[in-house]
């Protein structure tokens, strides 16, 4: 009886607490948002006139934010690891879309397996980086907030793992309490631990989200802009 | 009050989305000439971003905008500085970075900020306004010795010309066999060339740019394409690579429009004249020799194959590449204006060079820049390996 009361306080404060990580996550955004918005206002005639968008350079992005192409170009060893923990981290996300939408669409259960095969890689990629991050003199330098960040992943993961092994929760409830959370119909958390404690993880990880994920991709672009547009730089007719 | 000022003043919006795309991976700094020769991760490219990052949000993220921007942190702010001009500007962490931050004009921006907060420049640095607004070129010299020194008596200069020659202020003061080859090269290749006079030939502003000085551009740029405009020229030729950065990346926009000739670096033109048989090198030199790829020139403007061409075209040479060359090639340490202020980095990145030319067991270290020519060669006084280094254009001057 103590139990149960204890996780419907329990889920009430974490109901709270996604809210305001969501509402976090959006105020930040939003605050970087700002001022990209503020700085693109200004007339800036401090360079050469942009380089055009050509086709060999939008392809050229895609492939390096589809496959992490300059990961590839300046650490071919680390690259495929990089890519696996990408890749399998993008596969467990869609994976988990099946607790936040009712019905769920065809193309996320065909995702299902795919998704639970990429959870059981994920932790094995993030260990392998965070080996050699920390472990091996292959890298000079591990920046604090890249090392929490692949900290706070893994255990998420490897909670996952273990829920999907050896202590399953509840599903149907964990669907409930997404569900609920996501349509503002707030639903009793799920009697597990594990469960708890990856949901936790994951808002602290919402709140953490690098900001690489919204800009890196529109970089990227410019960095293939630029590099087509060198040749023009002295080499004009 | 004053540093309360927005971070982002002197960025461009692609410059900040830089500054938020950097995922501090650490990639760069294992193609860092600064960390070879420190290991000091402090000064490292993520964490001058990191820091950066932290300065914008105080003056410019959200609870700056609710509650009104707060001041940045001082010992933050002077660390920052430090190792921003510790940074030569070289750009191979650009580069090499998975996301591909331009950083090589990143820093001379973040540079820029800090000189409206009053922490920069550093050292010497600080005087080259002083310098250049009293004679017209960063050392202070005197305009009579800017060309009296190594001009050749041969060479005859046309009043006016298609061809223009900019020596640059490194090159005439510093670096004489360099620019002595230069115009020894093009007066072969039998074309008339124009110069500016020594008075008005003045500082192409890049020493100012790149540490952030900017106030002093506009005159100086104005004046110089004005003077070479009054001269008919269709093509200004010169072989300092941050001149030719500079004049190419920045002179359209610092004189508001586009440039009345086109900029060329000398080795293009020497190439080109090559080819088409207005220059022939007769004589052979039977030595292996290995070409440093100047920063500015090759992530700079992209001028790697033709001063490669120029070399090959030298009958019985045969030429070697550094490890990291072209696009990828490393700082000899002088870039930056950081030679004159950590002098001791400078020395030891000019030293690997000498060491990788050694080690690789070239004859000659063939360098294409007077910066680069001047550094490396104190850095070889005294240092156990030794080798011949000689500027590209020295070289072809006494083969023809």
């Amino acid at each position: 009886m103590e139990k149960g009361h204890s996780i419907i306080h329990m889920g009430k404060i974490l109901i709270v607490a996604a809210y305001a990580v969501y509402a976090a996550f959006w105020l930040r955004f939003i605050g970087h948002a700002l001022v990209w918005w503020k700085v693109s206002q200004r007339l800036d005639n401090r360079s050469l006139a942009r380089p055009h968008l050509k086709l060999k350079a939008c392809a050229l992005t895609v492939l390096d934010v589809v496959l992490l192409g300059r990961v590839f170009i300046v650490n071919t060893a680390l690259w495929i690891v990089e890519w696996v923990f990408h890749a399998s981290f993008l596969l467990v996300v869609l994976r988990h879309l099946r607790f936040f939408l009712d019905p769920v669409p065809d193309w996320v259960w065909w995702l299902q397996t795919p998704g639970l095969i990429a959870g059981y890689v994920l932790p094995f990629a993030l260990l392998y980086i965070l080996v050699i991050r920390l472990l091996t003199k292959l890298e000079k330098y591990a920046a604090p907030a890249n090392l929490f960040l692949l900290g706070l992943v893994l255990a998420i993961s490897s909670i996952g793992v273990v829920m999907n092994t050896l202590f399953t929760p509840d599903l149907v409830d964990v669907k409930l309490f997404i569900f609920g959370i996501v349509h503002f119909a707030p639903a009793a958390a799920p009697g597990s631990v594990l469960f708890l404690l990856h949901f936790c993880l994951v808002l602290v990880l919402l709140l953490f989200l690098p900001t690489h994920i919204f800009t890196a991709p529109l970089v990227m672009l410019e960095a293939r802009k630029r590099e087509q547009a060198l040749r023009l730089v002295i080499h004009e007719k | 009050m004053k540093n309360k000022r927005s971070f982002t003043t002197e960025l461009s919006a692609r410059q900040v989305l830089e500054l938020d795309a950097c995922t501090q991976c650490g990639e760069c700094l294992k193609h860092c000439p600064v960390q070879d020769v420190t290991g000091n991760p402090a000064v490292s490219p993520p964490e001058k971003i990191r820091m950066f990052r932290e300065f914008i949000r105080a003056t410019d993220g959200l609870k700056a905008r609710l509650f009104g921007p707060a001041e940045a942190d001082q010992k933050l702010l002077q660390d920052f500085a430090k190792a921003v001009y510790e940074c030569t500007t070289c750009g191979a962490c650009g580069q090499n970075c998975p996301v591909g931050i331009f950083t090589q004009r990143l820093w001379p921006m973040l540079r820029k900020e800090m000189v409206k907060r009053g922490l920069g420049p550093i050292g010497v640095q600080a005087e080259t306004p002083a310098a250049i607004k009293n004679s017209g070129n960063p050392y202070n010299k005197p305009a009579g010795e800017r060309y009296k020194p190594w001009f050749p008596e041969q060479v005859k200069v046309a009043d006016r010309s298609d061809i223009a020659y900019y020596a640059g202020c490194t090159g005439a003061y510093e670096s004489q066999p360099m620019v002595k080859g230069d115009v020894l090269v093009l007066n072969a290749i039998g074309e008339p060339f124009t110069m500016l006079p020594p008075e008005e030939e003045v500082c192409c502003g890049f020493p100012l740019f790149i540490t952030g000085q900017h106030d002093l551009l506009k005159d100086l740029v104005t004046r110089l394409v004005k003077g070479y405009k009054a001269k008919g020229v269709k093509k200004l030729i010169c072989s300092c690579p941050c001149c030719v950065n500079i004049m190419t990346r920045d002179w359209p926009a610092i004189y508001g429009e586009a440039l009345p000739f086109k900029i060329r670096h000398i080795t293009q033109h020497v190439s080109e004249a090559i080819r088409t048989g207005k220059l022939q090198l007769r004589n052979k030199l039977s030595e292996s020799v290995i070409y440093h790829d100047p920063c500015y020139l090759s992530r700079g403007v992209g001028v790697i194959e033709e001063p490669r061409e120029v070399l090959r075209s030298i009958p019985g040479i045969t030429v070697l590449e550094f490890e990291r060359h072209g696009l990828n090639s490393r700082c000899c340490g002088s870039g930056g204006a950081a030679r004159k202020v950590f002098h001791e980095n400078a020395i030891a990145m000019g030293r690997q060079t000498i060491d990788e030319a050694v080690a690789k067991k070239a004859d000659r270290l063939i360098l294409a820049c007077p910066a680069c020519y001047a550094k490396v060669n104190e850095a070889m006084q005294g240092h156990k390996n030794q080798i011949r280094i000689t500027d590209i254009m020295e070289l072809v001057s006494g083969l023809i």
